[in-house]
C-alpha cells in the first residue's frame, strides 16, 4: 500500500539512533506502526470516502490555500476551529458540504452542530463558498485527511538569510591593507639601503686623511639622545604635534551643534532593519503623518498592535521588548520614544513637502535606515547641507500643475533644468521666520 | 619649556572639544540650546521636568519653571495634544461625516455604503499607490495573501537555532471566491474596522484613500 510505504519511514527515523544496535527494537517499530496504520486506516475507511490520490490532494490544497488559509489551519486554531480530523468530526460528510456552502444557512435551521460551533467562536460567520462544488470541498478533505496523517515531519533546515549589505565595504578594506603593507615594505626597504650607504660613507671618508674632529664627528655613535636632541627631529615632533592638536581643535568646534550619529537607546529595542529591510513593510504604514504634514509621525501604538496582536516574539529580542507594546496598550499609556532628528526652533521644515510634493526619498536624508538596528542621525542637518541640496536638486514639476507656469518663465532664460535655488529655495524666509 | 606647554594647551583642547561630538546616547553640544529647547509644543520633544534649563532661565515665569518645560500640566501625561471635545464632529474638506457604523454592521455596509468616488483612471493609480503602501505587505502585491508579512517562511538563526520568522497568519487572500464579490463598502468597512484577525486600520488611513483602495482591490479581484 502507498500510503503504508510513507509511514513506516518517517517512524523508523525518529526511533532509530544511528550509533546503537537497536535492530530489535526497530522492527518492533515497523511492526508496531504497521500495526497501527492499519487500525487506523480500518476506523476511518468506514466513515467516508475521502480520496488518497495526490491529484486530489494537490487540487485541494491550492483550494485550501487560496480560499481557506485566512481562517484555518490543519492543526492549529486561528479564526476557525483547527481543522484535522475534521471528517471525523462533524456530523456528515455532507453536513460539511452544506455549511461550507452555506454556513448562515445551516446555522439558521437550527442545527445542534453549527450553532454549538457559531457560539463557541464568538459568533464569527463563516463566509459562504457558494461557488465549491462538492468535487472540491472533497478535494480540500483530501488535502485535510493527508495533512492531518502527515507524522511530525522533521523541519527541513533552511539555509539561513544571506546577510545583506556590508560586503562592498570588506573589499576596499583588504585593498587598504595591501596597500599599507606594501608601502612599510618599501620604508623598510629605503632604511635598509640608508644604511649601506651610511656605511660606504664611512669606508669612503675613512680611505681619506681627516683631522681628529672630522673623524670624531663620523665615528660619533648613532644613539638615542643624540637622535631626540637633534634640532631637526624636535622639529618634526613639534610640527607634528601641533598640526594634529590644530586639526582636532578645528574638527571640535566644527562639531558643536551637529548632532549626526546621535543613536540614543529607545525605550523599545525596535528595529528598522527587520520591519522595513526585512518585511519590507513600507515607511508611511506606520510614519502616517509624513505625506500630510510637518511632522512624520512616530506610529501610535495602535498601529504596532496592528500585527504584534498576534506576533509576540521577536527574532532579535525574544519577547520581552514586545511585551513593553501590549502593555501600553492595556494600561493606555504611551510610549514615550527618544527624539533624534531634532532642527533648532529657528529653522522651518516640513516633511509633506519634501516627500509628496518633491517626491524625495526617506534614505536621502535618514540614510540606510533599512539596514539600521538602532536608528542614528546619518545628515548633519546643518544650513550648509540643506542649501546644497536645494542647489543640487531639480524641481518635481510632473503632474503637478502648480510649477507649469514657472517652468515655462524658467525655460525662457535658462537651458539647464530648473532647481530648487531657481523658484527661491535659498530664500531667507522659506526656512527662516 | 614654552613650546611644551603651548602642546599641552592645544591637546586638552582637543580633547575637551573632541567630547562636543554626538554619538550613541550622547546628543553633542548645543550651540545654542535655548533654540534646540522649543518653548512652543512640538512634537516627540515634550519635556516633564520643571526644572529644566534652569542655568540659562532668564525670565520669571509665572509658575516658576524653567526654560525647557514645555508640557501641559492640565492634561492626562502632561500632553499637549487633546481629543476633540466631546459632541463635537469633525468634516474632512470634503465635508464628509466621520463613518460611523458599528464593527458588527459589516452586512449592512456592505449593501449600502457606497463609494463617493467615480472610477476614473486617476484614482485607480492613487489607489494602487496606497494599496501598496497600506496593505501590499500583508494581502501581496496581487492580493493573494502572500504579502512578506503574512507568508514569512524564511528561517533566521537566533542563538544559534534556525528558527521561524514571526509571521502574521490568517491574512486573506483578496482574489479567493468568497471575496471576488464583495462590494467596496464591504472592503471600506473591513478596512475601517478590522475583520477576523485584522485589526482596524482606520486611524492610518483617511477615509478618501480607504475609497480608493477599494476601488484598487477591486480591479485586483477582476
Amino acid at each position: 500500500m502507498s500510503s503504508d510505504s510513507r509511514f513506516v519511514p518517517l517512524v523508523l527515523k525518529t526511533d532509530t539512533e544511528p550509533n546503537m544496535n537497536r535492530n530489535f527494537i526497530s522492527s518492533a517499530c515497523k511492526f508496531l506502526s504497521l500495526v497501527f496504520v492499519f487500525a487506523f486506516l480500518n476506523l476511518t475507511s468506514n466513515a467516508q470516502e475521502i480520496s488518497k490520490e495526490p491529484a486530489a490532494i494537490s487540487a485541494g490544497e491550492t483550494l485550501f490555500n487560496a480560499n481557506c488559509k485566512a481562517c484555518h489551519r490543519v492543526k492549529s486554531k486561528l479564526v476557525g476551529p483547527a481543522l484535522q480530523n475534521v471528517y471525523d468530526r462533524a456530523p456528515s460528510i455532507d453536513w460539511i458540504k452544506s455549511f461550507v456552502k452555506n454556513s448562515s444557512g445551516v446555522i439558521a435551521s437550527g442545527d445542534d452542530y453549527a450553532n454549538k460551533l457559531y457560539n463557541e467562536f464568538n459568533k464569527t460567520q463563516m463566509t459562504a463558498f457558494s461557488s465549491f462544488k462538492d468535487a472540491d470541498i472533497m478535494n480540500i478533505l483530501a488535502y485535510i485527511k493527508a495533512e492531518t496523517e502527515k507524522v511530525a515531519v522533521t523541519q527541513v533546515p533552511n539555509g539561513p538569510v544571506p546577510p545583506t549589505g556590508g560586503g562592498d565595504g570588506g573589499v576596499s578594506k583588504t585593498y587598504l591593507d595591501v596597500i599599507l603593507a606594501g608601502m612599510l615594505l618599501i620604508l623598510v626597504l629605503l632604511l635598509i639601503i640608508l644604511g649601506f650607504l651610511v656605511s660606504a660613507l664611512k669606508r669612503f671618508l675613512d680611505q681619506k686623511e681627516l683631522s681628529e674632529e672630522e673623524k670624531e664627528v663620523v665615528h660619533s655613535p648613532i644613539t638615542l639622545g643624540t637622535v631626540t636632541s637633534s634640532s631637526g627631529f624636535i622639529f618634526i615632533v613639534v610640527f607634528l604635534a601641533g598640526a594634529l592638536g590644530f586639526k582636532a581643535v578645528i574638527n571640535g568646534l566644527y562639531s558643536i551643534g551637529i548632532q549626526q550619529g546621535y543613536a540614543p537607546k529607545q525605550p523599545i529595542a525596535f528595529s528598522h532593519k527587520i520591519h522595513a529591510g526585512q518585511l519590507e513593510i513600507d515607511c508611511k504604514y506606520c510614519h502616517v503623518g509624513v505625506m500630510k504634514g510637518k511632522s512624520a509621525t512616530i506610529p501610535s501604538v495602535n498601529i504596532c498592535m496592528n500585527c504584534h496582536n498576534q506576533i509576540k516574539e521577536g527574532q532579535q529580542t525574544g519577547t520581552g521588548e514586545i511585551a513593553k507594546i501590549t502593555a501600553a496598550w492595556e494600561n493606555k499609556k504611551p510610549i514615550e520614544w527618544v527624539r533624534i532628528h531634532n532642527l533648532p526652533d529657528l529653522a522651518y521644515f516640513n516633511h509633506s513637502q519634501h516627500v509628496n510634493v518633491a517626491g524625495v526619498e526617506c534614505q536621502t536624508c535618514h540614510g540606510p535606515i533599512e539596514t539600521m538596528d538602532v536608528v542614528r542621525q546619518h545628515s548633519l542637518l546643518t544650513m550648509g547641507w540643506c542649501i546644497d541640496c536645494h542647489r543640487k536638486t531639480d524641481v518635481n514639476t510632473k503632474g503637478n500643475a502648480y510649477y507649469d507656469k514657472l517652468v515655462e518663465l524658467h525655460k525662457e532664460k535658462s537651458k539647464t533644468p530648473m532647481k530648487v535655488e531657481d523658484e527661491g529655495g535659498l530664500e531667507c524666509a522659506k526656512c527662516h521666520y | 619649556m614654552r613650546i611644551v606647554s603651548t602642546l599641552f594647551v592645544a591637546f586638552s583642547a582637543a580633547v575637551v572639544l573632541t567630547s562636543c561630538g554626538a554619538g550613541g546616547d550622547n546628543q553633542g553640544t548645543e550651540y545654542a540650546p535655548n533654540m534646540y529647547h522649543s518653548v512652543a509644543y512640538e512634537p516627540y520633544s515634550q519635556i516633564t521636568d520643571e526644572d529644566a534649563g534652569r542655568w540659562l532661565t532668564s525670565i520669571d515665569y509665572p509658575d516658576g519653571h524653567a526654560e525647557f518645560y514645555n508640557s501641559n500640566k492640565f492634561n492626562p501625561y502632561r500632553m499637549n495634544m487633546r481629543e476633540s471635545a466631546p459632541h463635537t464632529v469633525a468634516r474632512n474638506k470634503h465635508g464628509w461625516l466621520p463613518y460611523r457604523l458599528g464593527k458588527d454592521s459589516l452586512a449592512f455596509a456592505a449593501a449600502n455604503v457606497k463609494s463617493p468616488l467615480d472610477s476614473t483612471a486617476a484614482i485607480i493609480a492613487d489607489g494602487k499607490v496606497l494599496y501598496e503602501t497600506y496593505c501590499d505587505h500583508c494581502h501581496g502585491p496581487k492580493g493573494k495573501g502572500d504579502g512578506k508579512v503574512a507568508a514569512g517562511g524564511i528561517k533566521v538563526e537566533v542563538n544559534g537555532e534556525q528558527k521561524e520568522r514571526s509571521i502574521y497568519a490568517g491574512v486573506a487572500n483578496l482574489t479567493s471566491d468568497a471575496l471576488k464579490g464583495v462590494s467596496e463598502g464591504h472592503i471600506f468597512h473591513v478596512i475601517t474596522m478590522g475583520k477576523g484577525l485584522m485589526w482596524s486600520h482606520g486611524s492610518q488611513i483617511s477615509p478618501e484613500d480607504r475609497w480608493k483602495i477599494a476601488k484598487y482591490v477591486k480591479t485586483l479581484q477582476k
